[in-house]
């Protein structure tokens, strides 16, 4: 790269076009270096020495060329040498003029006639150094060096000023970003801090929950007179520390006349160390489903009872005939009519299984909590399916546990939860095989698990196994009779007493389920 | 002489099919279609026991066996209340309760198998 007029537009050079008043280029991404000053020799030798280094060198021949290329490049200039003593513009007040461009711009005053003055003047007016003429070209270097050593730490801390200012204004935009969308949520929002402080919270939680916004932010939970239930499930996900707590559903109704009902799901909010940090409860108005769930459930429930009625009729004219009580029953008609009673008790099975499910949802069944101990129940529940195992030649097992947890629930429910876990497991599991049940406490929670050696489930039916009517159809099961509700009736019971259920299985090698359910919290007061 | 024994059924299906099972166990029956009606014939048939529906559309099973419980002349009947529920330990323990609560003294659920409700027909008698 030759040399070259750079600005030949700028008033200055074009005044001069005859003359070469302005040499040099600008490198790109490099360090570039102005020089200005009257005497050619300097120019010339300066650049020389400097280019030398790979520096990209320009130089003006008088202070108002020189400010010129300042004031249009201001940004590409890394150093600037200035001459004091020059024609027209004195250096001095090239150097005010710089100062009032760029307060940034490092200049090297170089000091004609050495005087200590006129170096301590320039200094005092904001030059970074100075050099006194003559002087080596080592002795540049190293004044040049030095201000580009300067240089590259300011241009150092102007890129961490940006990037911090950027950062601010990322995390400005994105908390205005998440306040909007919180804002804008039909759903409501509530966020505590980990003392049960309510930090973050929207207009529609205060509408559902009935309560003004003023009165929700920065109030401690207990003091927002919030559903009890659910300030008691906000205070338990703030305290637990097991990990495996994750978030609780719950269903409520506020408000009178007026009820409204809420779902709410609540989950703690933990650091990447996993602690608590927080707790975040997300409130969803389901009054007009659950209006439409009761209308469902009152037609299921009588469609269940008128349905019932002529079925049992009929089962019951069946056992008559088939007790031979009837008259005489041929090998054949018996054959026959044993299979129509197979059908009728299916039948009447799945209609047991709609009422339940419309009891529970029409939230009749898990009325009467009461302290019960897991124990109790699921030994009950052994005992009854004893048989039902026996016949299958499964071993049935239930060790005495280590630990018996309390728990506040519905007796006739949960024994519906176990029933339903133990017989399926007998139901999918082959002859000579295993089910046993164990139970035990984590964290908050009694956690009861039933297993088996059966034929287990497939990873694409795991999903969906608690959806109603949902039945894994395979060659294994087809033989067996099921109503496809049964594991949804467990789920709801479940739920209703804010617990959680899950299961883990492989094709071929067993299934297990576990349910967690809150421990009763003090036996006495239950 | 044969034991009486008074059905009291709005299903008429039912009362036949059950009136069979008792007759072939040489029972005398009596057979009312309401709880109402089952309530006189209580009185005017005599019988030894009753086998009480609990869902009837003018008197339910529950109202009638307060009301036999609470008469002094009748209150000895033993009654075997006949349940709308397939059994299951889920639901039975419920109707359980409610049989309890009715003072019924013994609680099926229907359909019935012949031979346990003759059982239960029987143990009842013994007392």
């Amino acid at each position: 790269m030759g040399k070259s007029v750079v600005l030949a537009s700028s008033p200055a050079a074009r005044r001069s076009s005859n003359e070469v008043l302005l040499e040099g280029e600008f490198m790109p991404d490099q360090v570039n270096i102005l020089v200005i000053d009257d005497e050619q020799i300097m120019r010339d030798g300066s650049s020389r020495i400097l280019s030398k280094d790979g520096w990209g060198v320009i130089t003006a021949e008088n202070g108002q060329l020189g400010l010129d290329v300042i004031k249009s490049r201001s940004e590409d200039i890394d150093v600037i040498l200035l001459d004091l003593m020059m024609p027209g513009i004195s250096g001095m007040e090239v150097l005010d003029h710089i100062r009032a461009i760029n307060q940034n711009l490092l200049v090297i005053v170089i000091t004609g006639y050495a005087t200590v003055e006129s170096a301590v003047e320039a200094m005092k007016k904001g030059a970074y150094d100075f050099i006194p003429k003559p002087f080596t070209p080592d002795q540049l270097r190293i004044v040049v060096r030095r201000a580009l050593e300067k240089r590259s730490l300011q241009k150092e801390t102007e890129f961490l000023r940006r990037e911090r200012e950027k950062s601010l204004r990322d995390i400005a935009t994105e908390k205005s970003k998440v306040k909007t969308i919180i804002n804008c949520m039909g759903d409501g929002v509530l966020v505590c801090d980990r003392d049960g402080c309510i930090v973050l919270t929207n207009p529609a939680a205060s509408r559902m929950l009935k309560v003004s916004e003023t009165s929700l932010l920065g109030n401690f939970l207990s003091q927002c007179n919030l559903d009890s239930e659910l300030s008691k499930t906000i205070d338990e996900s703030l305290k637990a520390k097991d990990l495996s707590y994750s978030s609780v559903s719950q269903e409520f109704s506020i408000g009178q006349p007026e009820e409204i009902f809420l779902r709410a799901h609540t989950a703690p909010v933990r650091s990447d160390l996993g602690e608590t940090m927080g707790s975040v409860t997300v409130l969803q108005d389901i009054s007009h489903l659950k209006e439409l769930d009761k209308m469902k459930s009152e037609f299921i429930a009588m469609v269940a009872h008128e349905l019932r009625a002529p079925i049992a009729a009929v089962e019951q004219q069946l056992t008559v005939i088939l007790s031979r009580m009837a008259g005489d029953v041929s090998e054949k008609q018996e054959k026959l009519l044993a299979r129509a009673k197979e059908r009728t008790r299916g039948l009447l099975n799945l209609i047991k299984d709609l009422l339940d499910l419309s009891k529970i949802e029409a939230g009749r069944m898990v009325q009467y909590k009461e302290p019960v101990t897991l124990q109790e129940i699921i030994q009950r529940v052994v005992d009854l399916m004893r048989v039902e195992a026996e016949n299958k030649k499964i071993d049935l097992q239930f060790p005495v546990p280590s630990q018996n947890p309390l728990i506040h629930a519905d007796r006739t429910s949960m024994e519906g939860v176990f029933t339903n876990l133990i017989s399926n497991a007998i139901k999918y599991t082959p002859e000579g095989g295993k089910v046993w049940v164990t139970l035990g406490e984590e964290g908050g929670f009694a956690k009861a698990s039933v297993s088996d050696t059966g034929i287990g489930i497939k990873k694409d039916d795991l999903s969906r196994i608690f959806d109603k009517f949902y039945r894994v159809r395979t060659v294994e099961t087809r033989q067996i009779v099921g109503t496809g509700l049964g594991l949804s009736i467990v789920k709801s019971i479940v739920d209703a007493h804010l617990g959680s259920i899950s299961v883990e299985s492989e094709e071929g090698g067993g299934t297990t389920f576990t349910v967690l359910l809150p421990k009763g919290s003090n036996p006495t007061t239950c | 002489m044969s034991k009486k024994i008074l059905i009291v059924d709005d299903d008429p299906d039912l009362v036949e099919a059950v009136t069979m099972i008792l007759e072939a166990k040489n029972y005398d029956v009596a057979a009312a279609y309401g709880g109402i009606e089952g309530l006189q014939k209580a009185k005017s048939e005599n019988p030894d026991l009753i086998v009480l529906d609990v869902m009837m559309p003018d008197k339910d099973g529950y109202a009638v066996c307060k009301e036999l419980k609470a008469d002094p002349a009748l209150n000895k009947i033993p009654v075997l209340l006949l349940t709308a529920v397939v059994s299951k330990i889920s639901t039975t323990r419920y109707t359980q309760q409610m049989g309890m609560e009715t003072e019924a003294d013994d609680y099926i659920d229907k359909p019935v198998e012949p031979e346990v409700l003759v059982k239960r027909i029987e143990a009842l008698l013994a007392k």
